[in-house]
């Protein structure tokens, strides 16, 4: 999984949003470091919801804009806990072999 | 006003490199992204932005073009299966005949890739795996 796919389904795990709230929840889940664009940002959508990672939850007109909501399905929520305990194990070995042995002491 | 509808049709003439079912689909949703982020009194879309709108919509025409492709692949697999075989087994056979004569020289290259590729698809058709 790519990290702007992990971080698109970690924005939508909390609750369901729109695409503009997807790209600055994840510049603020990501510390700065990733801003989607859009392009970017729709192709993944569209691939995420040809997996049925995600869904349409609603629509709502702001401003004569409309905002589509999308909220992760119950295999999405299956395939991002998976995928995050994944990237913790690894994380947890790289930590603990960068550790200094001295530090135990 | 005048600036946000000078870039709103930009960006609307950008959006039109997209698949016409995508077009329809997302479209409105679309633009109110780029809408919101774009600055105050912005007339043009950034270079960046045109790069990857453009590059998205190159992959999604890519992607609906394979995926109608196996969809049609699918739908004749009584007929394309066996057909491509048999072609596969005759790319093989030719292979070998050409290089048993030792007249092969660099046509390998061509030739076995080909019939990996008819193998390939024909297998793909028996395991039903069409891309949804």
């Amino acid at each position: 999984m790519q990290e702007a796919t992990f971080l698109i389904l970690t924005a939508l795990a909390g609750s369901s949003q729109h695409g503009y709230g997807i790209i600055t929840d994840v510049e603020q889940i990501s510390d700065g470091r990733v801003r989607l664009r859009a392009g970017t940002l729709y192709t993944a959508l569209e691939r995420l919801r040809a997996d049925s990672l995600i869904e349409v939850d609603r629509e709502e007109i702001v401003d004569s804009r409309l905002r589509r909501y999308y909220r992760l399905t119950g295999t999405g929520k299956e395939h991002l806990a998976a995928e995050a305990a994944r990237l913790q194990a690894n994380a947890l070995v790289a930590m603990s072999r960068l550790e200094p042995v001295g530090a135990l002491r | 006003m005048n600036d946000d509808s000078d870039l709103e049709r930009r960006y609307r003439r950008l959006l039109a490199c997209y698949p016409a079912a995508f077009r329809r689909a997302h479209e409105h949703e679309m633009l109110s992204v780029l809408m919101a982020g774009a600055e105050h009194g912005q007339r043009w879309p950034r270079v960046a932005e045109v790069a990857d709108l453009l590059r998205s919509a190159t992959s999604m025409r890519m992607r609906t073009r394979l995926r109608t492709s196996w969809a049609w692949e699918y739908r004749h697999r009584r007929v394309m299966v066996p057909v491509r075989v048999l072609i596969g087994i005759w790319l093989v056979a030719l292979t070998a005949i050409l290089y048993g004569y030792g007249l092969g020289g660099w046509w390998g290259l061509l030739l076995v890739p080909a019939a990996a590729l008819h193998f390939y698809v024909a297998y793909r058709s028996l395991r039903h795996r069409v891309q949804s």
